[in-house]
């Protein structure tokens, strides 16, 4: 299907982006294309359709030459493409006419187009779409209106250039299942990602480096390469994570990079005769728990969680009452539109949003929500897409004001519009994407427009910009007269990060701080976070779809569904709702994950209530050494 | 994901409004503009908010959102009818201070100019509520086509004019976006003249750079799905007119002459 030569590409004509790839992508293969920032793999993948044109080498699509002008349209119909952005790529403003868009270049005749399009969208799964609105659609549901766009040209190839990066959970697992769909009624897939639980689901992997072929083969050949992959600001899948630290430990299971297959090895290794008694004794010890799992009843399991978790939220208030929340919510709700009317419609317009997650015209953003923030805490904010994380976010200093109901900063109502300009004085928000509010000529004066705007001295803002600078990890020297622009994306949210921390806030509130970073720059910005807050003694409230995330970082966890208060909790009592979780979009902690699998596969109880990969290790370790002192360990871990 | 913003972006629904061909559409919004501009005095206005709320009716279009296409606008009405507030003077002086004079016939231009534009703005949001993006494009195409021959961009303009409707509602959250990360900054436009032009340039240059970022991948988008302007295209829903659009032409028209008719006979 794709056989390429020499492929080298350059767009200055200096620094070659690509250089030298040999590849042969056969028909039906679905492939994964790995690599950092700035590995190449985007310019690869539009060499892939004709989008660019190699500089050296050759590029053939289902044998027809790349750089044949006569070919462009069949190369483009053969080969369909989808981007990141979402929101970027939908040409038209009905679901219909955007899925039509190709075959009407193409001058494919009416009727033609009408079945294209109907069988596009039934491949997709969005039947009963084709009027919708694209804007009012979710992130997962524009990614299948794309590649309904692309299957309309009827092609051979399908390629996915990060098409999942800006997805949650829920829209990123249903990306995945199309893909697999079309994969297995013969559909070439290539798929460039960060993600390794997609690329553990391929047939192959290709890693890039530097516009070179890094590494090619299966992905339990390439993915298992742990120092490889650091080296090239990636990660392992969790799977082969926690296979190699468990090797590690002494126990004797293959590297695994796939879930399932882990979790029956360990399960292998722990079903020696010994363990097996002690897993019984585990559960008569304590069998109402056991009964939840065994059982398997997802009802018995959800409410046990959700009974622990309010009762912890109790007892979290009871303690928090001696110490004042920073911020406060008070049965807060808030609509975008006008009040006495949203009341009157609530009823009639529920009905409507149930039917599809996110309804634009959805009547209230908010709705009664009680939460505290306590001083020093690190809070996660969770919800699926449109669950209204931004809107409660945009409350904390004001920006919104609550349509009903009260928010408390340090005790004071912030509809005083005095109050409002103090709390945001002290509540720092970094709002989603923040590199994109970057506007200044350097990032000296970029970071200086918060000091400035609250009239600091000269003298003050070269204090501040200098010691927010070195915060995030940037030198102030270096970087003062350079352009944000010109720096790259890790770096420029780092500026945008210093730019609200020159404010000097004591809650500092981050919307989806790590979305569209690599691997590597994902975890390099998630642990800055973590470490200014024990070191500056901050409050942070962090607001993210990333359940991995939350389990490492919260101290608490509050998650929202449709605008209302779902759960909120230890993560420990929040990820113990499982399945109701899955429900509203949202995933599970990988070790959470592994760990019911585990329990499923007959291990004891004790990995039922697990959610830290730390803990999942010494229980894993604990129930393979069969002897006393090992059933002793893990019921401590299951104290813990 | 802010709904408050929503000029004339596409409202689905069935109704005679939407199933008419763009181009009668189109023809009609320059109707409504030229029977508001026919219309001499509030009497000819009054008849063509008439014809308009009709309009509305039949477009099945809640009137919430009637309302919230047209809110962005107002500053637009505000502005025009202020200047025309201290500018057009005659008749009794009502409110005279310092150099500010506000004169009867000020307050009549005002109230005027302002029905005015909210009648032809009702009608033009109207015409792109009930029109897709793709339908507008082609309408515009079409009706600008026998230009084309003598090398007027038609398509290219109808093109523009489609994309540009889809990425209104973007633009505008972006824009509440930006906007709300700089006020979070302490950011305020109303304090002086040099930080307003700070602000100001805090939220231009985001947003510039974020449309240019968005028509980069906008066109390698088009251009993965074939796109190469008019040459040979065909059309899932091809245009078509029908007895309706008639109906609808004379309508239009007869609004038109009720408009000039009323006001000439005052």
């Amino acid at each position: 299907m794709i056989d390429c030569e020499h492929l080298g590409f350059s767009y200055d004509g200096e620094h070659f982006v690509l250089s030298d790839i040999g590849l042969y992508i056969g028909q039906g293969e679905f492939v994964c294309i790995l690599g950092g920032n700035g590995s190449g793999k985007s310019t690869f993948a539009k060499h892939m359709n004709a989008l660019l044109i190699a500089d050296e080498g050759t590029m053939r699509i289902d044998g027809m030459d790349a750089s044949d002008d006569e070919a462009l349209y069949a190369i483009r119909s053969t080969a369909g493409m989808v981007f990141q952005n979402p929101d970027d790529q939908l040409v038209a403003s009905i679901v219909e006419d955007d899925v039509a868009f190709g075959p009407e270049n193409l001058g494919v005749e009416t009727p033609e187009i009408a079945r294209r399009v109907r069988e596009a969208l039934a491949e997709v799964g969005l039947v009963g779409f084709e009027l919708h609105e694209t804007n009012a659609l979710s992130g997962g549901q524009k990614q299948r209106v794309a590649i309904a766009g692309a299957l309309a040209m009827e092609p051979k190839i399908l390629i996915l250039d990060e098409a999942s990066a800006m997805l949650d959970p829920r829209g990123r697992r249903g990306l995945m299942r199309v893909c697999k769909t079309l994969n297995a009624r013969g559909m070439t897939i290539v798929c460039i990602t960060h993600f390794m639980e997609e690329a553990a689901q391929a047939d192959r992997v290709i890693v890039l480096d530097r516009g070179r072929i890094a590494c090619d083969g299966t992905p339990d050949a390439v993915l298992t390469r742990t120092g490889m992959l650091a080296k090239l600001n990636l990660e392992t899948p969790f799977a082969c994570t926690l296979s190699q630290r468990l090797r590690d430990e002494g126990i004797d299971i293959p590297v695994c990079i796939r879930e399932d297959e882990l979790a029956r090895a360990i399960a292998d290794a722990a079903q020696c005769p010994a363990c097996e008694g002690r897993a019984d004794f585990a559960e008569d010890a304590c069998e109402e728990t056991a009964e939840a799992v065994h059982g398997s009843t997802e009802s018995a399991s959800a409410k046990r969680g959700g009974a622990s978790a309010e009762t912890d939220g109790g007892t979290q208030r009871s303690t928090g009452e001696n110490r004042m929340p920073v911020i406060s919510f008070e049965h807060v709700s808030h609509t975008y539109l006008d009040a006495s009317k949203a009341k009157k419609n609530r009823a009639s317009k529920r009905k409507k949003t149930a039917k599809w997650g996110n309804d634009p015209h959805a009547v209230w953003a908010l709705h009664d929500i009680d939460l505290a923030v306590y001083a020093g805490e690190f809070l996660g904010i969770a919800g699926h897409t449109g669950s209204g994380k931004s809107t409660l976010i945009a409350h904390m200093n004001g920006i919104l004001k609550p349509t009903s109901g009260r928010v408390l900063v340090d005790g004071r109502d912030i509809a005083d519009k005095k109050a409002a300009d103090e709390a945001r004085a002290h509540v720092g928000v970094v709002f989603q994407y923040p590199e994109r509010q970057l506007f200044a000529a350097t990032v000296y004066d970029d970071v200086a427009f918060g000091p400035r705007n609250i009239g600091l001295s000269e003298d003050e803002v070269e204090t501040r910009v200098a010691s927010s600078l070195s915060l995030v990890g940037l030198d102030c020297d270096e970087l003062r007269e350079s352009s944000p622009f010109e720096l790259s994306g890790g770096q420029q949210r780092r500026v945008a990060f210093a730019g609200v921390l020159a404010m000097e806030p004591r809650v500092l509130v981050l919307d989806e701080p790590a979305a569209g970073l690599d691997p590597a720059a994902r975890r390099e910005f998630l642990s800055l976070v973590s470490s200014l807050q024990k070191e500056t003694d901050m409050t942070v409230v962090m607001v993210s779809h990333s359940m991995d995330d939350l389990a490492a970082l919260c101290d608490r966890i509050v998650v929202l569904k449709e605008g209302a208060l779902f759960a909120e909790g230890t993560p420990r009592e929040v990820f113990a709702l499982g399945d109701k979780l899955d429900a509203v979009g949202l995933g599970l902690p990988a070790a959470r994950r592994m760990a019911l699998a585990l329990a499923a596969q007959g291990l004891p109880d004790v990995f039922s209530t697990l959610y830290s990969e730390d803990e999942l290790v010494a229980a894993i370790v604990s129930a393979c050494q069969c002897d006393a002192d090992g059933a002793q360990s893990a019921k401590e871990a299951s104290g813990r | 994901m802010n709904p408050s913003f929503s000029f004339g972006s596409y409202y689905p629904a069935e109704s005679v409004l939407h199933k008419l061909d763009p181009r009668t559409k189109l023809i009609a919004g320059a109707g409504v503009i030229a029977a508001a501009l026919l219309s001499a005095d509030f009497s000819g206005l009054a008849v063509a908010a008439g014809f308009i709320a009709f309009f509305y009716a039949i477009s099945r279009i809640p009137f919430g959102s009637c309302i919230r296409s047209l809110a962005p606008l107002l500053a637009i009405v505000v502005l025009a009818s202020m200047f025309n507030l201290f500018l057009v003077q005659g008749g009794e002086t009502l409110i005279q201070w310092w150099f500010i004079r506000i004169s009867e016939a000020g307050v009549y231009a005002c109230a005027f100019i302002a029905c005015r534009l909210l009648i032809m703005m009702a009608g033009m949001s109207l015409v792109t509520m009930t029109t897709t993006t793709m339908d507008l494009t082609e309408g515009f195409e079409r009706l600008l086509s026998p230009l084309a021959r003598i090398g007027f961009p038609a398509h290219e303009l109808g093109m523009i004019l489609g994309i540009a409707l889809r990425f209104m509602p973007q633009f505008a959250d972006e824009l509440v976006n930006v906007y709300r990360a700089q006020i979070s900054r302490g950011a305020r436009l109303a304090s002086s003249p040099a930080r307003g032009v700070r602000m100001l340039s805090s939220l231009a240059v985001p947003l510039f750079s974020s449309a240019l970022r968005r028509a980069e991948t906008l066109a390698a988008a088009m251009d993965a799905r074939c796109y190469h302007g008019s040459d040979g295209r065909t059309r899932l829903h091809p245009l078509a007119f029908t007895k309706r659009d008639a109906a609808a032409a004379i309508v239009v028209a007869a609004m038109i002459v009720a408009c000039a008719g009323v006001s000439s006979a005052l």
